[in-house]
Formats: structure tokens, C-alpha cells, sequence
């Protein structure tokens, strides 16, 4: 249990700092509440206009993903890359499996058209 | 033999679903996948025969992939099964799917896909390669729930699907995560060997108890999900029902057979050991609980159904419970030949419920045609007078589900009860009996109407659609059903023998 003790002082400490932070700017802020400049967004970003439930087309999560499968593929490649030489020749062609996986799939998506915006 | 051989079953998954993939984007016409996907897991399933035929791989050349792929006659065994499901499955969707107006060719590649990931499951002896193989499979299953996209029923059946299995898969990954670190190993033969030796000490340290009796409970919850045990089996009917049938046919035969064999290795194997395998701190209990809930609920809910593919997926829940007699049987209070016998029974189950239950599924294919997909019992009615061809197949699967003799459905159950009271279980042996009896009720109800009702005049009649490739299917299945009926000796030690490989 004593393991655990830290991680109960940081949970401590940061419950209290929250509430600080909380309760001086309430007390401690200027008092000048109920003008309608208040209830704007603050300084950065523009008015915002309509509702909130806007269709988003559904390409948008079609690139997302794509980009995460070829971003994850990226990944990998570096921990590869560093350790190239004392995987040896059963970690090229390993690697090269995997990346002929890989275009597999990119030929499929290019095909079906999927990289495409507009059709 | 090289390591290549060693693996050929997976490899040959492998690139015949890549292949497909490729078929599908640079060809016009899919009809002809069916054809490659069947192809792809016959070639699979024999390569897995011809292993076995040999003697199973050299301990020399599994080493070298222990212990992440455990490459026994356990792991061959279910191959095999796994690859004739996917067969099945594969020429009932040829079949379905242009026969429906949903003939992407998506679809057999992750068949085939979610097929490896079922392999990689069974193959699996430590538990990251085991999630691996369980998401792998659960990820293709999920998109051919949901495969009819714009049907409402096939969307909720697929978005239910995926979420609920999420949850299930993180609650066992975060148990897999507690069982590591209370034993410091991930393999499954470590935490047997970490659970039972002395040095680790539950007595000495009484928090590891804890954290392992934890682990095992979130394990076994993600397990029964994928088993469809009650009370984890809320999105079966849905996502049963909401499937394409042949999506249906390879979740209620692959998916279940590829988590029946996990559950058997990580509770026979990993679990083990003296103390979490007896009957007053252990699994076994549980899993006795479980088999006893799901057979009556899903027997007592699946009387009361008027859609028949709904009552097939509860049945096939029913199914899951006497699995899990056959389960607590295989531990077997500890005694090695009524555990041997448990597992041979729940192999030899798997074996002949994978052709009985795909080929219940493709009769029911093969009743409807486009706009007139038979569902409901009224479909059925006369369809026996009607069209007799289509109506034969469909009682051989329903007799052998029942458990009725000659079919392959009674030698399956048998087996499993007597290795139960030889386990000394007669008592879930007895409800597992009654059981069955509440079962024939509702699998007779079929035959009743299709036999001797009428249908009511003005009904919308379900046509019997004519496809090659369902026909095929019809024939292997139901000659199988009538081989491991009539002559089940061959099989049953195969499945002895794929039971003794299981340590």
C-alpha cells in the first residue's frame, strides 16, 4: 500500500490546487460581473453561428482513418530503422512483408476511389 | 519441416484474403469470389489436415514460435474446424448476397480476414498474441454485421455489436493487464507454472489473491462475451438477426468455435493450476453457473420467438451452455481421463455443430429469395409439400440441433453429458438433458410448419431462391451431419487425440 503513496499526494495536491485556483479568482477577481461582454468568447476565435449538430460528411472520417493506418505504418518504421543492423536480414524481409500488407491496402483504397474527394 | 509448412494454414489465409482484396478493387463482377474464398479456406483446411496427417509439427520447429503461436494438435484441430466454417459460410454468401442486391466483394475478404484472427486466437499461448487474434477476428465480424448498411436492423445489430464487444474486449485486456501484474508474465504456460508454484506464495501475500481473483473474473466476463454466454449475450439476437445470414452462419460457427477453444486454453491451461481451478475459490463454479443460465434463458426465450433467424441465434446461445458443461466437465474435479474426455467432447461438439448450425443457416438462405427472405414461421409454412429439396436439408440440420439420432447434433450432445457425469456432474448433465427436451420444442416447431401447416391465404409466400453455391453448401453439410452422425469414431479420436495436445 505504501507504493501507492505518492500517487495519492499528487491526486492531494493537484484536488487542491484546482480548488485554489477556483476559489481566489472568485474571491479575489474583480468585481464586475453581469456585463454582457462577459458571456463572449474571449479573445481568440470568431462569433460562433448556428447549431451545434452540423452534418459532417462522412469523407472526413474516411481520410482520418486512412491517415492513421499509413501514419501508424510510419511509426513502426522507426524503431525498425534504429535496429536495422542487429535485426539482419530476417528484419528486411519481415519489414517488407508488412509494407507489402501495406500497399496492398493502398492499391485496394486508391482503386475503390477513396482518395478522391470529389467523384 | 520448415517453419513455413509449420504455418501454412495462416499463410495461405493471408494471402488469400489479400488476393481477394485486390480481386475485388480491379474486377467488375464478384460473383466469383465466393468461388476464391472457398477455395482459400479449403486449401487452408487441408494444408491443416495434411499437418496433422503427419503427426502434428515438431516440437523443433513450434519452438521457434512458442509462445506466441502454439502450434499442437489442439491449434490443428481447430484449424481444420475453422476453415470448414469459413468454407461453408463463403458459398453461402455466394449465394446470399448477389441473390439480396449486396454483392460487394468486400465481404470475403474479411471473411477471410476475421477467419485469421479466429485462427491466431485458437494458435494463441500468451495473452497479447491472444488479443491480437481477437480483435482481428471481432473487427471483420463487426463490418459484416453490419454489411445490409442501409437496413436499420442490420446498423443497430452491428452498432450494438461493436460497442458492447469494446467494452468486453477492454474489461479482459485490463484483466490480462492485472494478471500480469500479479504474475509478471503475459504467456499462458508462465502465469500456470507463476500460479502454481509455491514461491509465489498466496498465502504469504494475500493482495495478489486479490489482484488474481480480479483478473480471472474480468477475463472470464470478456470470454462469455464471446462465447454469448447469459448474461453476456444481449447483442447476439440483434446482431444475429441484423447480419446477412451468411455473416450470421460464420459468427454463430467460426466466432464461437475460435472463443469455445480460448476459453479452453486459458482456463485449462493458464488457470489451471490447484488453486484457481478448484471448485471453492476457482472457475469452475462460475463456468457451472453460466452454462446452467444460458441454457435455460436462451432455451425459455428462444420458445417464444416468431422469427426463425432469431430463433436460431438463441439457440445457438443454448448451444454455448452445454459447451460450457463440456467445459467445467474438462476440468473434471482434476481427474485426467474425465478431462480428456470433456475436451475431446467439446472438440467433437464444435466439429459437428460448426456443419449442423452453418448448414441450419443456409437452408434458411435457401427458403427466401430477393424481397421474400423467409423469417418468420409463416414463411415456412408448406414449404415442406411445396418444395421438398429445399425442406430435406433444412430437418436433417433441425433433427441434428435437436440432438435427435441419427444426426451428428446427438452423438455431440452425448458425449458431452457422459463426460459430465464422469467428471461427476450429474446434476448439470440432468438440466443439460432437460434441456435439450425444452429445445426439441421449438426446433419441431419448424418442422411442423413446414410439413403440415398451410400458409394463410393471402400471405406473401417465401420463394425458394435457386443458387449453385447454397445448393453445394446443402450437399457438404448435410453429407457431413450424416457422416459424424453414423460413423463419429474417426472424428471422436481426432478429437482425443487434439485434446491430449492441449497442456
Amino acid at each position: 500500500m505504501s507504493a501507492y503513496v505518492p500517487m495519492f499526494l499528487l491526486f492531494a495536491v493537484a484536488a487542491t490546487l484546482v480548488a485554489a485556483f477556483f476559489l481566489l479568482s472568485t474571491y479575489m477577481g474583480p468585481r464586475n460581473k453581469g456585463e454582457p461582454e462577459h458571456n463572449t468568447p474571449y479573445e481568440c476565435g470568431s462569433e460562433s453561428s448556428g447549431g451545434r449538430h452540423i452534418r459532417l460528411s462522412a469523407k472526413f472520417y474516411l481520410t482520418a482513418i486512412l491517415f492513421v493506418v499509413f501514419d501508424i505504418e510510419g511509426v513502426f518504421l522507426y524503431p525498425w530503422a534504429v535496429k536495422f543492423r542487429s535485426l539482419g536480414l530476417a528484419g528486411l524481409v519481415e519489414m517488407l512483408g508488412f509494407l507489402a500488407v501495406l500497399v496492398v491496402g493502398l492499391v485496394y483504397v486508391w482503386k475503390k476511389g477513396a482518395l478522391e474527394w470529389e467523384k | 519441416m520448415s517453419l513455413w509448412f509449420a504455418l501454412s494454414p495462416l499463410l495461405i489465409l493471408s494471402a488469400g484474403g489479400l488476393l481477394l482484396m485486390l480481386a475485388d478493387a480491379f474486377s467488375e463482377k464478384h460473383t466469383d469470389l465466393a468461388l476464391g474464398a472457398f477455395m482459400t479456406f479449403a486449401s487452408a483446411g487441408i494444408f491443416a489436415v495434411a499437418l496433422w496427417i503427419m503427426g502434428g509439427v515438431p516440437a523443433e520447429v513450434a519452438k521457434l514460435v512458442a509462445p506466441w503461436i502454439v502450434l499442437d494438435k489442439f491449434t490443428l484441430f481447430f484449424m481444420a474446424t475453422l476453415c470448414l466454417g469459413g468454407a461453408l459460410s463463403s458459398l453461402l454468401a455466394g449465394g446470399y448476397l448477389p441473390e439480396h442486391g449486396l454483392d460487394r466483394g468486400e465481404f470475403y475478404a474479411l471473411m477471410i480476414l476475421s477467419a485469421i484472427g479466429g485462427v491466431l486466437l485458437v494458435a494463441a499461448g500468451d495473452f497479447l498474441a491472444l488479443f491480437i487474434g481477437l480483435e482481428t477476428m471481432s473487427i471483420g465480424v463487426y463490418a459484416m454485421t453490419s454489411f445490409r448498411r442501409t437496413n436499420p436492423r442490420s446498423a443497430e445489430g452491428g452498432m450494438k455489436y461493436y460497442l458492447l464487444g469494446s467494452f468486453a474486449a477492454a474489461i479482459m485486456l485490463y484483466g490480462f493487464a492485472l494478471m500480469y501484474g500479479a504474475t509478471g508474465t503475459t504467456a499462458l504456460a508462465g502465469i500456470r507454472d507463476a500460479l502454481a508454484s509455491g514461491s509465489f506464495g498466496y498465502a504469504r501475500d494475500p493482495s495478489r489473491l486479490t489482484t488474481v481473483i480480479i483478473a480471472m473474473a474480468m477475463i472470464l466476463v470478456g470470454l462469455a462475451f464471446k462465447i454469448s454466454a447469459v448474461p453476456f449475450h444481449m447483442w447476439t439476437p440483434d446482431a444475429y438477426q441484423g447480419a446477412p445470414t451468411p455473416a450470421t452462419a460464420f459468427m454463430s460457427v467460426v466466432v464461437k468455435a475460435a472463443a469455445v477453444a480460448t476459453a479452453m486454453r486459458v482456463l485449462l491451461v493458464a488457470f489451471g493450476d490447484k488453486f484457481s481451478s478448484s471448485w471453492g475459490a476457482g472457475w469452475p463454479p462460475v463456468v457451472a453457473g453460466l452454462a446452467v443460465a444460458t441454457m435455460v434463458v436462451a432455451n425459455l426465450i428462444a420458445i417464444r420467438q416468431e422469427n426463425v433467424k432469431r430463433m436460431l441465434a438463441y439457440s445457438s446461445i443454448a448451444h454455448a451452455g452445454y459447451l460450457l458443461i463440456g467445459l467445467v466437465a474438462a476440468w473434471g474435479h482434476g481427474d485426467p481421463s474425465a478431462s480428456r474426455n470433456g475436451k475431446a467432447a467439446i472438440l467433437f461438439y464444435l466439429l459437428q455443430y460448426t456443419v449442423t448450425q452453418a448448414g441450419a443457416f443456409g437452408a434458411l438462405i435457401l427458403c427466401g429469395s430477393k424481397g421474400k427472405e423467409a423469417v418468420s414461421y409463416e414463411d415456412l409454412a408448406g414449404l415442406g409439400r411445396r418444395n421438398p429439396a429445399v425442406a430435406l436439408p433444412f430437418t436433417l440440420f433441425l433433427l441434428s440441433l435437436a440432438g435427435i439420432p441419427p444426426m451428428s447434433g446427438f452423438f455431440g450432445k452425448l458425449f458431452i453429458f457422459q463426460s459430465a457425469i464422469e467428471g461427476g456432474f450429474t446434476w448439470l448433465a440432468v438440466i443439460g438433458l432437460l434441456n435439450s427436451v425444452l429445445a426439441a420444442f421449438y426446433y419441431l416447431r419448424v418442422l411442423v410448419f413446414l410439413y403440415m401447416k398451410e400458409p394463410q391465404p393471402g400471405a406473401v409466400e417465401a420463394v425458394p431462391m435457386k443458387s449453385g453455391y447454397v445448393t453445394a453448401a446443402m450437399v457438404l453439410a448435410s453429407a457431413l451431419v450424416l457422416y459424424f452422425g453414423l460413423m463419429p469414431g474417426r472424428s471422436l479420436d481426432m478429437a482425443i487425440s487434439a485434446a491430449q495436445s492441449l497442456m
